[in-house]
């Protein structure tokens, strides 16, 4: 295992010991060299000391020559057990006395003895050399040989003693730092457990333990402020959990519900589309069955006209011309609602043929003439010269067009109708551009939006005064869009009518029935002034659905209802009309009912027509003295309506003379 | 004088026709079903033949496509006269091989021009 893996314990515990050992090496191996050292000069000291005298002893008999008292001399250094060797030689360099230690067999002399006092250690022995000198005068010179002996057993000692020291000091080093590790290891081996329990069992409520205030403690509190934040984050992450939790569970539930009520819709949609199928085919017959008996009634009549004619009676012709007319009006009514029914049902086809646009309104307005000549209307017609060929259905044209026409004809007199007719490029495309323009009555804003729509004309009185389905601008506006075009308005009450239409100068197959109607400029249709009618009711109110209820419910008590939105159209109308009560809501857009009534009352010629106020805010003050002949809280009963609309119109002056409020 | 045979279940529509087509000077044989129609146009040969399609019996363009694929009947122009005035049914008059083809209630003049055009056009052969 390598050292930077051991624990903690492990590590400051050999650190310790190193440190200490490294230290203690560094100074034993220090003393003891510095008192080998120390010793060996000592023991060359020793030595030269011992030449002197050894000199000084054998000076005489050197000098007398005398051989036997040298030796003996020499033979004195037996008590020194390091000396292994001496020489005295005569001032020529001859060996004159020698000493050699008995367990020594061999010795080396020196070749050469150097000419003046020293030492010099060679290999394992230590040499001196003195030079014998007798009352100043050198005689001979001494060599001497040690062993070292003892400083050799000095060192060993000493290096034991050491060695022994050492180990003892590592002993206690490591018991010391054995203890005091845990000083330091403790709380980071504490601290490792906290964080292993915290990782595995995901608990952040536990804290760490802190034993002391230093870098360990302040390691231990930034722990515990960190498990701190992190149990923080983890409620509000749990928190957030569960919110989410029950927000899917929340979004599976509308998904499941909108699904349901997806299917309920399909279902219902299917029901629906059902439905209009089996009315589109219900009309498609019966129109039909009308057809047979309408073949018969406008042949028969032509028949009878052509005989009276021939038999001269003229004065019959007039009437039967009135059967054959009258057939014919209900054939073209029959045939619009065929036509509607065939395209709802999507039986109505395109058959494209090449046509000159030019021929096609000659045609129309030729057929038209007697139409045109009937309300003393003028036509005016601006072809451009480029006009040329279109490709599409020149009978839907045809059909568009005399409808818009007979449409002007009808809603103008004494007036000028226009069709100018243009070649245009637009959106990559050539287009017939068709402009039928009239000065008439004109359409009001509210009526324009339906003015397309099946069955939407504007009321009932306009189909008696006027004629028509209310189906022929509905069947014109299919038909364009059936050749990928379109057809807009733009109206002014009173003054005329503009209706464009725009085809592609080629229509193809793929464009029928795709296009959308765009967004059309210009707003409603042509809305015919209400009739003066006796037991008229004016309705003032801005709620569609009260409008058509209230209608419904007055119709079958037998009143003519005339109703409207806001309150300026409204006095208007109450003007025109002269209703025999007027119903009055109070929250209208622009000017309020309260507005209205008191210009009702204000006007002499409608201050007598009673008023009944419907509306669902109740205020006190303004029911006192507002003037209204009655007060009605929304929801109103409808019955309770009629009967008071019945009472009041009972006491108009003109049905029984009196003004008597009727209380409710 | 042109022969014109009219098949037309509806008895007024057949009277009513018949007679203003007599009054015009033709002669009118008329059937009031599929296979009187059919009958009478072989045994007749009648010049132009007015065929009403929804008829009882056989319909109209059952007896239509009998008379163009028989050679002894197939030159004889025929109008098919429906109420339909479904576009599909302008397709299939020319499909079972109508020569001409128009609605009812029928414009009187319009049907005695196609009547009269189709006698020219066919009288040579």
């Amino acid at each position: 295992m390598k050292f930077h893996n051991l624990s903690i314990k492990r590590k400051m515990t050999l650190i310790t010991m190193l440190t200490s050992t490294a230290a203690l090496l560094l100074f034993s191996v220090s003393f003891l060299i510095y008192d080998l050292i120390a010793f060996r000069h000592f023991l060359s000291e020793d030595l030269s000391t011992q030449a002197e005298i050894i000199g000084y002893n054998s000076a005489a008999a050197m000098a007398f020559k005398d051989q036997a008292a040298a030796t003996e001399t020499l033979a004195a250094l037996k008590a020194k057990e390091d000396i292994t060797a001496a020489v005295l030689y005569s001032p020529e360099g001859r060996i004159f006395a020698r000493y050699n230690r008995a367990n020594i067999a061999k010795m080396t002399l020196p070749d050469r003895l150097p000419p003046a006092d020293g030492f010099r250690f060679s290999g394992s022995f230590l040499e001196v050399f003195h030079v014998v000198s007798l009352n100043g005068e050198p005689c001979g010179r001494l060599f001497l040989q040690s062993d070292m002996s003892q400083w050799n057993a000095r060192a060993k000692r000493y290096a034991g003693l050491l060695l022994v020291f050492m180990v003892c000091s590592d002993l206690l080093a490591l018991l010391v730092s054995s203890k005091l590790q845990n000083l330091i290891s403790q709380p980071i081996l504490r601290l490792e457990d906290t964080m292993r329990m915290v990782s595995s069992r995901k608990n952040y409520e536990v804290r760490a333990l802190k034993f002391y205030d230093d870098e360990i403690g302040r390691l231990i509190d930034g722990f515990n402020t960190m498990l701190a934040d992190i149990q923080e984050r983890d409620t509000a992450l749990q928190g957030a959990n569960y919110e989410l939790k029950s927000q899917t569970n929340e979004l599976e539930d509308e998904v499941a519900r909108r699904k349901q009520t997806q299917e309920e819709l399909l279902g219902a949609k299917r029901a629906a589309e059902d439905a209009s199928r089996a009315k589109s085919a219900f009309l498609a017959n019966m129109s039909h069955e009308l057809r047979t008996p309408l073949n018969a009634i406008i042949g028969y009549s032509e028949m009878l006209e052509e005989e009276i004619q021939d038999s001269g009676r003229i004065e019959k012709v007039e009437d039967v011309r009135k059967i054959h007319s009258a057939g014919k009006h209900l054939l073209a009514l029959i045939n619009d609602v065929l036509d509607l029914s065939k395209i709802e049902a999507g039986k109505m086809g395109l058959h494209l043929e090449h046509f000159e646009v030019a021929g096609m309104i000659e045609d129309i307005v030729s057929t038209l003439e007697p139409t045109i000549a009937k309300n003393a209307n003028r036509l005016v017609l601006q072809l451009s010269e480029d006009l040329g060929q279109m490709h599409g259905d020149i009978t839907k044209v045809r059909q568009i067009l005399f409808n818009l026409l007979s449409n002007a004809c009808k809603f103008t007199e004494h007036g000028t109708i226009s069709l100018s007719v243009n070649r245009a490029t637009a959106e990559g495309q050539e287009w017939i551009r068709f402009r039928v323009s009239d000065t008439g009555i004109g359409i009001g804003a509210e009526h324009q939006e339906n003015l397309f729509k099946e069955f939407a004309q504007a009321d009932v009185s306009i189909a008696r005064k006027y004629g028509g389905t209310g189906l022929g601008l509905a069947i014109s506006h299919r038909f364009a869009q059936m050749m990928g075009g379109q057809i807009g308005v733009e109206s002014e009450m009173g003054k005329g009518s503009v209706f464009t239409v725009h085809l592609p100068a080629h229509v193809t197959t793929e464009a029928a029935g795709t296009a959308k109607p765009k967004q059309l400029s210009g707003r409603a249709a042509a809305e015919p002034e209400p009739k003066l009618q006796p037991n008229t009711v004016l309705m003032i109110d801005d709620d569609p659905a009260e409008r058509e209820l209230m209608c419904r419910s007055l119709a079958k008590a037998g009143f003519h209802v005339v109703a409207v939105a806001d309150g300026e159209e409204g006095l208007r109308l109450a003007r025109r009309i002269q209703p025999v009560v007027i119903t009055l809501d109070v929250l209208l857009p622009g000017i309020d009912g309260w507005e209205v009534l008191s210009r009702l009352k204000a006007d002499s010629e409608l201050a007598h027509i009673p008023v009944i106020v419907v509306t669902i805010v109740d205020n006190e003050l303004k029911r006192a003295d507002c003037g209204a002949s009655s007060y009605l809280i929304k929801p109103v009963n409808r019955d309770l309506l009629v009967k008071l609309i019945e009472k009041y119109s009972e006491l108009q002056p003109s049905t029984s003379g009196g003004g008597v409020p009727v209380n409710v | 004088m042109p022969t014109i045979l009219l098949v037309e279940d509806n008895e007024m529509n057949r009277d009513m026709l018949s007679r203003r087509l007599e009054r015009k000077g033709y002669r009118v044989i008329a059937a009031k079903d599929g296979a009187e129609g059919y009958y009478l146009a072989r045994s007749q040969s009648p010049d132009i033949i007015l065929m009403d399609i929804s008829l009882p019996v056989m319909n109209g363009w059952e007896v239509t496509r009998r008379l163009k694929s028989d050679r002894a009947t197939s030159h004889i122009p025929i109008i098919a006269l429906t109420a339909h005035a479904l576009a599909t049914d302008r397709a299939k008059a020319f499909e079972v091989g109508c020569d001409d083809y128009d609605t009812k209630p029928v414009d009187f003049v319009r049907l005695q021009i196609k009547i009269e055009k189709l006698i020219l056009e066919k009288k040579p052969s």
